[in-house]
């Protein structure tokens, strides 16, 4: 029997002391400093060009402090072009170092800003372990307790019965009918019996039946499909961990009817500085020991780029990725994802599910006809769209006007707009 | 068992008969043939057993279903590095010039995921901004598998450098050796191609340029050359035109090189100052079936006709022609005389033919008409003499080197064969080894249009340019490159276009590209002393014109959409019926329905509802063209006959290869001559589908004349609308109806309005159709079995001599009255009806569908879902205007139709619609009005939060169509064009009386007579 999970108190006093550790760390050294402010700002301005542990279009800046002052640092990063025109020689020296590659002011950083992104170069993310709080989970009434209770007192009353009759047998004085005799002659009796095999066949057709129709209702429907795909690429890393918009990959979802999986070009937007080499593992360990990661480096083969040299290889042939498509659709269905994204305003969840939180992508929906009728008859039309509202230039009444004439008040569906009509999907 | 019963099986048994006892014996009553199967002794040693071969069985059986049951895996494969302008889905339009050697037009490419799928009308206005039906279908001679692939010599494939080297030598020797070098050409009008030619004649003092057109238009040039000093036809303005006289010129059919049909159509609107058209003709041409008066002649009179109305139009005298024509003749002549005196600057006289002296005299008709501008057009330049010149100088041997690109003399000139065979070196930059380049030394592919640049100067003040919206399919040069080579010149097809677009004319290169031309600064014009000067060599004219022999057989050549030839091997233009005999994937030798008689010919339709002829040999001097099919057409002049040119191909590819007959072998240049014709055995089979001619007296084109139409402006006397008569009063057909109205008002209301005065039958829109809905093409054998799948199709009907009226008066009973209106008249009216799926909002379809697989939408439209119809064709049946169309067979995958249908090789399945369902065996499909498009433009207006635009949808149909026959739209929109056209007068339903409610109206034909 599961038991309702409880924390020992022991565990509490790890976290108690995995706290205490992480702040006597950074307390003493750094003072105000906010290591995770750090971060983020390091992210937003400066990973584009520079990485912790290796030379990008910029140094590596873990360890800074080692080489650099905290007061040059600030001069440098606020305004670089001014330091090596005051001639200073540091400054001069690595510019030409990375052959003359401006690197931008940064006027809008506070001085405690600075401070907060080189306390986070110094520190990076190694010591920063996220303590995992583990969930408190309230098991629930499992039923099987209360059916094997229930077969239990079924077995007890079936063998209650037969002592009861083998009792009122000896009264009668036959002899003791043993339990196989006695289930024998029960079966001899209703196999004899045609009212009872009618039924019984009849019965047994009616479940093959329906077995077997909804086995094949269920072919071509490929719900939870979840094909191994070429590179194994997290929708939870993209669009869960970082956020990232899926119309930014996806683009042609809001224009067109295919939604379009993104070009190796589209990829390389980010990943021409992130190269996997940073991704840690859960002991908070380098997974790739600073190497790139073997998934990003497919991408680098298929669009020929060499990140040693951080550049295009001249006369690469490229290969694109062939990735397998999840979600398909039979020839004679027309979907179109702008229709939905961009006139309907439906959210990619909706039908894709929650993608944010898929390591490998799977089919969430069933992408039955029926699947689709249900939404077109249980959702809103979007009619605030200039389609509905607007008449035409010349005057004469708008789509809306003529649809509050019709439906008075009622709010209007899909379906009362000719979202049922075959013709709208099967052309 | 205990029984022992006996039964025996017959009486024999019961007497144990030998016969009896024997087949008790044998396990069978016929011999089974197993010593035959046995004795092959390699069936006893396979390792097969029968237990094994069930095994094998039942595995495989297992095997496909659970297989049946797996999806397969499906790649989905991105570009590595996207293309800006590309969006998947989303089409894109390049503005583009098509020119195949025959046609010309401004055109907007539509392409899809980088390859083009269909071709428009181009949105400027540029010259010939319109497409016909050759045109239309150029977009799958790109994808055309028999195309050639890589250059090659004798078979074997050789290397771009290869062969130009090859050249390089060839014209070296031919310079050593004192012999000419030639270029032999179509038309050229490009300007970068012409500097490339200019270095060619200064680079080699032996290079001679020869430009040729497969049907010549020589004499007009030498006619116009001699008046105007250029060698360059005259544009034609029909802007303040009242009266066409044509003299056997079909210039509506699409085969001229000014595509006038736009500016005819404006000219035909009904109403006060109704351009007016006669048509002097042998042939019943396209152009002839839309004339108010059609004028029948023997194509040998056209010289004279065209006499006798110069001397009395403008009166110049003396010219004997009177002689020659019949009383009856003149006296209609007369008539058109006057009608065109009164005309006076208003009247366009056409001659159509190359025989000498006939553009002459038309031009000396014309000399005070408007219509004639003083704008050349350099669209045709061949010359008949100087490729008379060329064949000679071949055949005696001074011709060491020769090209030829973007003509096929060896098809198209008779005795050029021979001529080749005396040439040292020749090289044929051709799209495919035709009956020329297999001749050839040496073979080399060049681009198709749409895959290559190229600037032109079709009209002065014009230049349109060609840009390529494909990667070249193979390993191709275009010509100008090649000849550039030879000239000296490394320079690609594109730079040298730019070259020209930039240096010569100082236009911006992207903007050009983008217009897909510019207007730039105009020639010299046509010098306009031509109109004094033309007559002066009217009696010289006249005299070749009178000359020509006459005799008791003439033919005459006509051009169908297979037009000249350049694209025989595009299905699409052979399962297209010509718009007057209805007739596809043939060529026929026209002939009245009394001369048929005469000679004993028949045209009989089978018991299968087919058509089959007789056939007969024409003989030309000592060429014969044996069995031509004959074919019997009403209209068609007593004494004359006619043949289509374009077929006959021996090498253009397995589409057309043998089928028809080359009428060019008669070489014909004049275009008619007599013949003589002798009947032969045999049967030939046509695949006609239309075999009912007449409208047996029903109002199925309605047809008023001008002054009636002038009369009563509200059509109450000549468009009487339909009413029932019900418990409520008398209700209109649209009002009435057994059934609850569907909501039309709310949303969208499609409707279309044909107009049948504009539409003049071209076929355009036909092909337009086919393109765009993925209609599979099913070749001759299933055409003939009327199996066609056109979704629209222009029914054509010849008016009939007999009707109620002439009934009554000759006391004649139903049955012999209806008997008689089956037959076409010998001089028949023609009315040209498209027909497509009507929409009906009481559909017949609808109604009997037993799974419907066929639903009403709200906006109008009849739907049909391929994936639920069962094929029970009960629609077709129940279709009272016979529109749908049922896949008897699987015409993507089938063997029978390899051959015919474009989706069954990878190359040719590229042209398909990907926004379109390809249609599988066993179900039903019809016209859906092109849902597609009118999904996507209110997706468009969505997206951009609007309204629909009217005009903004539109239909693949009403988009082909250069007239504007057809307009299409939105009725609930107060303003749209279609709503005007629905409450015009002149709009009738088709069959309103059976009360379907259709959303196609058409509009009353109009005919310009009193």
């Amino acid at each position: 029997m599961p038991q309702p999970m409880r924390i020992s108190r022991s565990l509490y006093g790890q976290i108690a002391l995995a706290l205490i550790l992480i702040f006597s760390a950074t307390q003493p050294i750094y003072g105000q400093v906010d290591i995770e402010n750090g971060k983020k700002l390091f992210k937003t301005n400066c990973a584009s060009c520079h990485k912790l542990d290796k030379k990008l279009i910029g140094p590596a800046l873990g360890g800074i402090m080692e080489r650099r002052s905290e007061e040059w640092l600030i001069l440098w990063i606020r305004d670089n072009a001014k330091l090596r025109a005051s001639g200073d020689a540091d400054a001069n020296a690595i510019f030409d170092e990375y052959n003359g590659s401006v690197m931008q002011a940064f006027p809008q950083l506070s001085t405690e800003d600075i401070q907060n992104i080189i306390a986070y170069c110094e520190e990076g993310d190694k010591k920063a372990v996220a303590v995992a709080v583990a969930p408190v989970l309230e098991a629930e009434e499992d039923p099987t307790i209360l059916l094997l209770i229930l077969g239990a007192f079924l077995v007890l009353f079936l063998g209650l019965l037969i002592r009861v009759k083998n009792t009122l047998k000896q009264i009668q004085g036959d002899p003791a009918m043993s339990l196989k005799d006695d289930a024998s002659y029960l079966i001899r009796v209703l196999a004899n019996n045609r009212r009872f095999m009618t039924f019984l066949t009849v019965v047994l057709a009616i479940t093959f039946l329906k077995v077997l129709f909804s086995w094949m209702m269920g072919i071509g429907v490929q719900q939870s499909y979840e094909p191994i795909q070429p590179i194994a690429y997290s929708h939870k890393v993209h669009a869960g961990d970082n956020a990232i918009d899926c119309n930014y990959c996806h683009s042609s979802a809001r224009s067109s009817r295919i939604a379009g999986i993104p070009s190796a070009n589209v990829c390389m937007n980010c990943h021409m500085y992130i190269d996997g080499s940073e991704i840690t593992d859960e002991s908070g360990l380098l997974k790739y020991h600073g190497e790139n990661s073997p998934e990003i480096a497919k991408i680098y083969a298929a669009i020929g780029w060499d990140p040693v040299d951080r550049a295009y290889i001249k006369g690469y042939e490229q290969q694109p990725i062939r990735w397998i498509r999840v979600h398909n659709l039979p020839d004679f269905a027309y979907f179109n994802h702008a229709q939905h994204v961009t006139a309907g305003k439906v959210a990619c969840q909706t039908c894709h599910g929650p993608v944010e939180a898929m390591e490998i992508l799977f089919q969430y929906s069933e992408l039955t006809m029926g699947w689709c009728i249900n939404c077109h008859r249980e959702t809103k039309v979007k009619t605030d769209n200039g389609f509905y509202d607007e008449a035409s230039s010349h005057g004469g009444q708008s789509i809306n006007e003529r649809l509050a004439a019709r439906f008075h008040d009622a709010s209007i569906m899909v379906e009362d707009i000719g979202g049922l009509e075959c013709g709208k999907c099967h052309y | 068992m205990n029984n022992n019963k006996v039964y025996w099986k017959s009486v024999d048994q019961l007497a144990q008969s030998e016969t009896a006892t024997t087949f008790a014996q044998n396990e069978f009553a016929e011999k089974i043939p197993t010593t035959e199967f046995l004795g092959d002794d390699k069936v006893m040693e396979s390792q097969t057993s029968r237990r094994d071969f069930l095994k094998y069985l039942g595995f495989s059986t297992a095997a496909a279903t659970l297989a049946a049951c797996e999806q397969p895996i499906i790649e989905s494969i991105p570009y590595v590095i996207q293309p800006e302008s590309l969006t998947p889905g989303i089409p894109s339009y390049y503005a583009s010039t098509y020119v195949d050697g025959e046609d010309y037009a401004s055109i907007l490419v539509k392409t899809r995921e980088g390859r083009p799928i269909k071709i428009n009308a181009g949105d400027d206005a540029r010259f010939n901004n319109s497409t016909n039906a050759r045109a239309q279908a150029s977009v799958l001679s790109l994808y055309d598998s028999e195309r050639l692939r890589n250059p090659q010599i004798d078979g074997s494939a050789i290397s771009w450098s290869d062969v130009e080297a090859d050249l390089m030598k060839s014209i070296e020797v031919s310079l050593a050796s004192g012999k000419q070098f030639v270029l032999l050409t179509g038309s050229i009008f490009s300007q970068s191609f012409k500097s490339v030619l200019a270095t060619l004649r200064d680079r080699y003092s032996n290079f001679s340029h020869v430009e040729m057109d497969a049907i010549s238009s020589s004499e007009a040039l030498d006619t116009w050359e001699m008046l105007t000093g250029q060698r360059a036809l005259p544009l034609l303005d029909l802007s303040g035109t009242d009266l066409i006289v044509s003299v056997g010129d079909d210039f509506l059919s699409g085969n001229s090189v000014q595509h006038i049909g736009a500016a005819y159509a404006k000219r035909r609107k009904p109403g006060k100052g109704m351009l007016r058209h006669v048509q002097v003709e042998s042939n019943l041409s396209l152009t002839g079936s839309n004339a108010d008066k059609r004028i029948k002649i023997k194509p040998s009179e056209q010289g004279a006709v065209l006499g006798y109305l110069v001397n009395r139009t403008t009166g110049s005298a003396g010219l004997a022609f009177e002689g020659n024509l019949s009383t009856a003749l003149k006296a209609q002549l007369d008539d058109l005389a006057a009608e065109m005196r009164a005309a006076g600057a208003n009247c366009l006289t056409l001659a159509g033919n190359n025989a000498k002296g006939h553009a002459h005299l038309a031009a000396a008709i014309n000399s005070g008409s408007n219509a004639i501008t003083m704008k050349p057009s350099y669209l045709r330049s061949g010359s008949d003499e100087k490729i008379n010149n060329l064949m000679q100088a071949m055949k005696d041997g001074h011709v060491g080197s020769l090209i030829i690109t973007g003509c096929n003399p060896v098809y198209s000139r008779p005795g050029f064969a021979d001529a080749m065979s005396h040439v040292d070196h020749s090289l044929a930059l051709c799209d495919r080894l035709d009956e020329t380049a297999s001749l050839c030394s040496v073979a080399a592919p060049v681009p198709h249009y749409l895959e290559s640049w190229a600037d032109y100067q079709p009209v002065s003040g014009e230049l349109a340019m060609s840009q390529p919206t494909i990667q070249p399919l193979f390993d191709s040069k275009p010509a100008i490159e090649v000849l550039a080579y030879a000239a000296g010149i490394s320079s690609s097809a594109k730079e040298l276009s730019e070259a020209t677009v930039v240096n010569t004319y100082g236009l911006g290169w992207s903007k050009t590209i983008h217009d897909g031309g510019a207007n730039i600064k105009e020639g010299p014009a046509l010098n306009a002393d031509w109109r004094s000067r033309v007559h002066d060599g009217v009696a010289d004219a006249s005299k070749f014109a009178n000359a020509t022999a006459s005799g008791e057989w003439e033919l005459a050549l006509y051009g169908n959409s297979v037009g000249a030839g350049f694209q025989s091997n595009n299905p699409w233009l052979h399962e297209l019926p010509d718009p007057v005999t209805r007739v596809s994937w043939d060529n026929y030798l026209t002939m009245s329905a009394a001369d048929a008689m005469k000679a004993g010919l028949v045209n009989e339709t089978q018991s299968n509802g087919a058509l089959n002829g007789s056939m007969v040999n024409v003989t030309l001097g000592d060429v014969t063209l044996n069995n031509v099919p004959v074919l019997i057409q009403p209209g068609q002049a007593a004494g004359s006959v006619g043949l289509a040119y374009g077929y006959g191909r021996t090498h253009a590819g397995r589409v057309a290869n043998d089928m028809g007959i080359n009428a060019y072998d008669l070489n014909l240049t004049a275009g008619f001559a007599a013949v003589s014709i002798t009947a032969v055995e045999g049967e030939h089979e046509f695949a006609s589908v239309q075999l009912g001619h007449t409208m047996m007296g029903r109002k199925i084109v309605n047809e008023v004349t001008l002054a009636d139409y002038m009369n009563d402006a509200s059509g109450e006397s000549w468009n009487e609308k339909m009413t029932f008569h019900t418990l409520d009063g008398v209700k209109s057909t649209d009002e009435a109806s057994l059934w609850t109205s569907h909501d039309h008002q709310t949303m969208n209301m499609w409707n279309m309005s044909i107009d049948l005065n504009s539409c003049v039958g071209c076929g355009a829109c036909v092909v337009a159709c086919h393109i765009e809905n993925n209609v599979p093409v099913v070749g001759k054998e299933e055409i003939r079995n009327h199996r066609d799948m056109h979704w629209l199709r222009i029914d054509r009907y010849y008016s009939s001599d007999m009707d109620k009226e002439v009934a009554t008066a000759e006391g004649l009973g139903g049955i012999e009255m209806y008997a008689k209106m089956e037959e076409p008249s010998s001089s028949p009216e023609v009315v040209f009806q498209p027909v497509m799926c009507q929409h009906c909002n009481n559909a017949p379809c609808e109604t009997v569908c037993p799974v419907a697989a066929t639903s009403h939408s709200r906006e109008g439209l009849n739907h049909m879902a391929y994936n639920r119809c069962i094929g029970t064709r009960y629609c077709a049946n129940n279709c009272p205007y016979k529109v749908r169309r049922f896949n008897w067979f699987n015409y993507i995958a089938n063997d029978k139709f390899a051959d015919v249908n474009p989706a069954q090789d990878d190359l040719g399945r590229m042209v398909l619609n990907p926004d379109v369902t390809v249609r599988s065996r066993g179900v039903m499909e019809k016209c859906s009005m092109c849902i597609q498009r009118i999904q996507f433009g209110k997706l468009e207006a969505k997206k951009q939060g609007r309204p629909i635009k009217d005009g903004e949808v539109t239909t693949a149909c009403a988009q082909a169509c250069e007239s504007g026959a057809i307009i299409f739209g939105d009725v609930n929109d107060s303003s749209s064009a279609v709503l005007a056209a629905k409450k015009e007068a002149r709009a009738y339903h088709l069959l309103d009386e059976i009360g379907t409610q259709p959303s196609v109206f058409y509009q009353t034909k109009v005919r310009n007579r009193a």
